[in-house]
């Protein structure tokens, strides 16, 4: 049993496939994300594929603070994932709700919505935190 | 019945040439493919492993299955695909000789080879979610579209043999290597429709990311996109076997062991081209390919079927 456990845990690692979402961010943070998908970054050699469906995916990467409009998509999107998902918030307004914080249009950080396994700060967040950030959360699922 | 009758055509359907031959060579020319894409893009690429590790990854997962689609065609319909395409791989030769060859079998194979193609679109059909539908519908309308031309491409060597067995197109084409040069159109041909038969750029239309998600298999996840994606890299396998005996002349008479060798280089090498196609072209749009293929590809075929004809009445 145990070797099995290690192999889905390893093929886990290997293979984080990707969906994109913007929660409402200025489009600063999505730039960046599809940068670090270009050849110059090249995501697929961690094993990383963008994917159009979150049926597909297993991490959902959201740029921007949640707007109280999008706020009931963004859950519906979480739920569509399978089992086991996980969730990146790219960029200071998804971290916290960055400049956005305190409007009254929104909620504040995407942890208020769903939850959240790793956070990359920066305004918008290099390519290279997010490739960082994707990484070291692939490696913590070690434990 | 003996035990003996039963034991070989068992494991020629779950080891070798079968499920367990195909799904690792499969693997390991998706990653060839994938790796080629990525050096042409200047990229370093996915490591070997990389299918390997997806294929298990989407075992484990959960499998969503809709509320509103038909549960048991939805279940099946991923080893329908690898079913037949499994059989179709039974009829083409990898050894000098197909395990069962008989007169007529490159158009029972072609006919497998279209089987898979169907349960994409009952996949996206069954799902009922609307971007897995228009995905269906498109499936379909390319089906029309690469079809026709990848018959007649595959007439041509058939015409020159003077004959329907697979085992003995490839043996004459490798007893008569010039007249592949005369068949250079219509191996293009075959190789550029085999591009849409297996939804890869610049004819995955069907699945178009920017456009209907994940086309088809949209509602799809866990396992059963696990089994779909086995079925379309095993396709890849036998589309390439299937071309390779029929134009490039098979294993080129070698026996045992190095036939097996001869095989693998060649199918690599078709899936190279694959690949190559995929990196140097964008997606086109439906009614683009439709009229490339029934405009430019279909006539070209036809020419070559014309020539081919001239051929053996001249050769006799
Ligand atoms: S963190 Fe900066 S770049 Fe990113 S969405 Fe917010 S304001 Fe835009």
């Amino acid at each position: 049993m145990k070797i099995i456990t290690k192999l889905i845990t390893w093929s886990q690692m290997k293979s984080p496939w990707i969906i994109h979402f913007n929660s409402g961010a200025c489009n600063g943070c999505d730039i960046e994300i599809l940068d670090a998908l270009t050849p110059k970054y090249d995501l697929e050699r961690f094993g990383v594929l963008l994917k159009g469906t979150p049926r597909h995916a297993d991490v959902l990467l959201v740029s921007g603070s949640v707007s109280r409009q999008i706020h009931k998509r963004l859950v519906r999107i979480y739920e569509q994932m399978p089992n086991p998902k996980f969730v990146v918030a790219i960029g200071a307004c998804a971290c916290s709700g960055g400049v956005f914080d305190g409007c009254y249009s929104t909620l504040g950080g995407v942890d208020k919505a769903i939850p959240v396994s790793a956070y990359i700060p920066g305004c918008p967040a290099k390519p290279e935190a997010i490739i960082d950030g994707m990484i070291k959360l692939l490696a913590s699922l070690k434990e | 019945m003996t035990l003996d009758s039963v034991l070989s055509p068992l494991f020629f359907i779950l080891v070798f040439p079968g499920f367990f031959f195909l799904s690792v060579y499969g693997t390991f020319l998706e990653w060839v493919d994938r790796k080629c894409y990525a050096l042409m893009q200047n990229r370093i690429g996915p490591p070997i492993y990389q299918p390997v590790a997806d294929f298990i990854k989407l075992l484990a997962k959960e499998t969503i299955i809709p509320k509103h689609c038909d549960t048991a065609l939805f279940k099946t319909l991923p080893f329908f695909a690898m079913a037949s395409v499994i059989t179709a791989m039974l009829l083409v030769p990898v050894w000098p000789q197909a395990l069962f060859p008989f007169q007529g079998d490159l158009v029972v194979i072609i006919y497998l080879l279209t089987i898979p193609t169907m349960t994409f679109f009952l996949a996206g059909w069954s799902s009922s979610s609307p971007f897995a539908t228009i995905g269906a519908v498109r499936v379909l309308t390319q089906l029309f579209a690469y079809e026709v031309p990848l018959m007649l491409a595959l007439l041509g060597p058939a015409i020159l043999a003077g004959s329907w067995n697979i085992t003995e197109i490839s043996k004459f084409m490798f007893q008569n290597p010039l007249l592949l040069i005369v068949q250079i159109p219509g191996f293009l041909i075959a190789v550029i429709t085999l591009q849409g038969k297996l939804e890869r750029l610049p004819f995955d239309i069907p699945h178009g990311e920017t456009e209907i998600v994940g086309g088809a298999f949209t509602e799809y996840s866990g396992g059963l996109l696990a089994f779909f994606n086995l079925a379309i890299d095993m396709e890849m396998v036998v589309g390439a076997a299937l071309i390779n005996a029929v134009f490039l002349g098979g294993s080129m008479g070698a026996d045992g062991i190095l036939a097996i060798v001869v095989f693998l280089g060649k199918t690599t090498f078709i899936v190279l081209l694959l690949s190559v196609l995929k990196a140097i072209m964008a997606r086109i749009r439906i009614e683009q390919m439709i009229n490339f293929c029934w405009k430019i590809l279909a006539p070209l075929s036809l020419i070559q079927i014309a020539m081919n004809i001239a051929l053996k009445i001249r050769i006799g």
